[in-house]
């Protein structure tokens, strides 16, 4: 439930900054937005397939057929009782997706929200300020860009003492914001030299205000196109990070019931087949989410 | 300093510190602009016009620098002033309005609203009253329909809408200077004209003082009362406009106006000056035209000129008329 408040609050609130000062044009940008997200049907089908894991994992206390902690027959194959079978301890699988379907979302989500917290704060600082503070963070940037990832989430995740979905969540957050800041800080360096600014400038505005009000809204299309498309990249990781044991098992997220799963593999295919399908849909639907929203996100080519 | 001045810039230096050397692209200029006056300052492309005007504002960024001089503007020096204070007068005494009208404005916002929040920088104006002054102030620098244009976005508005527009930001706050850096470059002839007409009578309204920078003569002689004329990072003459335009004593001065077509004048060629401007990391030793000069004589190599008055309010920067004055 979060996790789909979260999505939903975060966008709407970048939207609101655009416009303070008419009520009007509010309802318009996001009715041009949504004119244009129409017109490709691949954006509309990332949005429908968001929508729905989004509803299912909203609404999962109310659809799901079992307790997803309830223990039955074990390993029943799907049938008309349990639609996507039940796994090595006899828990419903169909209800244990849904309820997966909560964390791996809330840990998309909240990944990202982590990357564009450091992402902004780091990219900013270096794009409008410049010189030997951003020699320094590019540097850092660079440095854990070209650390294999894997290893150094692995590694980072032992330091914690605890198994948490939330300690997974940090470390992706802390080694997930480079490309982000990268893009922040080269839109920056770039809409720092345009002749807005400087007319801004020319204004009297500060420099806080500079940077947002009018740079930040001009690349807030680009961090929500970018944030969308890694919520999936962040599941894939917790996932992986589950999947080789460094997860809670306490929270079953998609990850952890792939986990669970490979070892029944070639006898109950149910089992880790299902997980796997929601994640690449899921995927499947940010993805194409977010190519629609960049087209659509342009402001100076409005759909007529 | 005489009363009646309203800016005065001594001696002022810009330089831009790169790796290749330093570009003294403002090189001691002196400039002076009464109150209600319109000052033109024409020169080639490169020659530290719009420095200048960034530097009366101190919005030079690195790897430029002010690094020396005085401007002095109502009484109180401009380079001595902290960050904060300039920001009080950018766009609250001194305002600009910029070459590209069209990306100047920023295209996430509407025009209204942009508007809006310079007034709101430095006035206090209620949420309510806002409105209102906005499609005020957008009306009077001519813009259709004012109130049903405030809701339009930056690309939804022509060229010349958009300077319109910008103008109204500049005027927003009632600025005693308006520094127009080349205001109609990218506009066509028509729309030119009507900006020009908008600026004349904005000057009677407002009773501001303007700094017209540009390259177009035509446009200067038209506007402006007084006119410098910058040549590779100095000013080389200065004088009132017909002065200028009748007798010009700098051979810079007289090989530009010839330049420029006539019709009154039958003429088989326009005059063309030979070389281009120095590049001003390393410019010419002496007086930075000589080596373009015809009347270069020996010493102009040598040593700088320094401006003499020739006339009533009329100074030359060159060797010629030292030895007259």
């Amino acid at each position: 439930m979060e996790q789909r408040l979260m999505t939903s609050h975060s966008r709407a609130k970048s939207k609101e900054k655009n416009e303070e000062l008419y009520e009007p044009s509010k309802a318009t940008r996001l009715f041009i937005v949504w004119r244009k997200l129409k017109t490709s049907k691949m954006a509309l089908a990332g949005f429908g397939i968001i929508l729905l894991v989004s509803l299912l994992a909203l609404l999962a206390p109310v659809i799901a057929p079992y307790d997803p902690n309830a223990i039955g027959r074990v390993r029943v194959p799907p049938s008309t009782m349990h639609w996507l079978g039940t796994d090595a301890m006899g828990r419903d699988m169909f209800s244990l997706i849904l309820y997966g379907a909560r964390i791996s979302l809330y840990v998309g989500v909240a990944a990202v929200l982590l990357e564009i917290l450091f992402g902004l704060a780091i990219g900013m600082t270096s794009g409008y300020f410049g010189g030997i503070v951003d020699e320094i963070l590019m540097r850092l940037t660079d440095l854990i860009m070209t650390l294999p990832t894997l290893p150094l989430l692995l590694v980072t995740v032992i330091l914690f003492e605890q198994r948490d979905v939330n300690v997974i969540v940090l470390v992706m957050g802390i080694f997930g914001w480079p490309f982000m800041a990268r893009i922040v800080r080269s839109e920056f360096l770039a809409l720092r030299e345009t002749t807005f600014v400087e007319a801004a400038r020319s204004m009297g505005a500060t420099p806080w205000r500079i940077i947002t009000r009018h740079i930040l809204p001009n690349i807030l299309s680009t961090i929500i196109v970018i944030g969308t498309m890694d919520i999936p990249w962040y599941i894939f990781w917790e996932a992986t990070l589950t999947f080789l044991g460094f997860g809670d098992p306490s929270s079953p997220s998609w990850g952890v019931l792939l986990w669970r799963g490979y070892i029944h593999f070639r006898m109950e295919w149910w089992i880790i087949t299902f997980p796997g399908l929601a994640l690449f849909f899921t995927s499947l639907g940010f993805n194409l989410f977010g190519d629609g929203l960049r087209d659509a996100l342009d402001v100076t080519t409005r759909g007529r | 300093m005489s009363e009646s001045l309203l800016l005065n810039i001594n001696n002022l230096k810009t330089h831009f510190v790169l790796a290749e050397g330093v570009v003294q692209a403002v090189d001691g200029v002196h400039l002076a602009i009464g109150k209600e006056e319109v000052l033109g300052l024409v020169g080639e492309s490169g020659c530290g016009k719009s420095t200048v005007a960034l530097s009366i504002l101190r919005l030079i960024r690195p790897p430029g620098k002010i690094v020396g001089g005085e401007i002095w503007f109502e009484g109180e020096d401009l380079l001595r002033k902290s960050e904060g204070e300039m920001r009080e007068i950018r766009g609250g005494k001194i305002s600009m309005v910029f070459q590209n009208p069209t990306s100047s404005m920023n295209p996430v916002y509407t025009v209204g609203s942009q508007i809006a929040e310079a007034i709101k920088l430095h006035q206090d104006v209620q949420k309510r009253q806002m409105k209102e002054k906005v499609v005020e102030i957008l009306h009077k620098v001519g813009i259709p329909d004012p109130s049903k244009r405030t809701e339009d976005y930056p690309h939804e508005y022509s060229g010349g809408m958009c300077q319109r527009a910008m103008m109204a930001m500049a005027l927003s706050c009632n600025p005693k200077l308006l520094i127009a850096d080349e205001p109609t470059t990218n506009l066509d002839v028509t729309i030119q004209a009507q900006i020009l007409d908008l600026m004349r009578t904005l000057r009677k309204d407002f009773g501001a003082s303007i700094l017209l920078i540009g390259h177009n003569l035509g446009v200067i002689d038209e506007f402006c009362d007084k006119v410098a004329v910058m040549y590779a990072g100095k000013v080389v003459e200065y004088s009132d406009i017909t002065t200028i335009f009748k007798k010009p004593k700098h051979p810079y001065t007289q090989a530009l106006l010839e330049s420029i077509p006539r019709l009154d004048v039958e003429k088989e060629r326009l005059r063309i000056i030979p070389g281009t401007v120095p590049r001003l990391i390393d410019p010419p030793a002496g007086c930075r035209f000589h080596p373009r000069c015809e009347y270069a004589m020996a010493v102009c190599g040598e040593q700088e000129p320094t401006p003499v008055e020739v006339g009533r309010g009329h100074t030359v920067a060159c060797f010629l008329h030292t030895s007259e004055g």
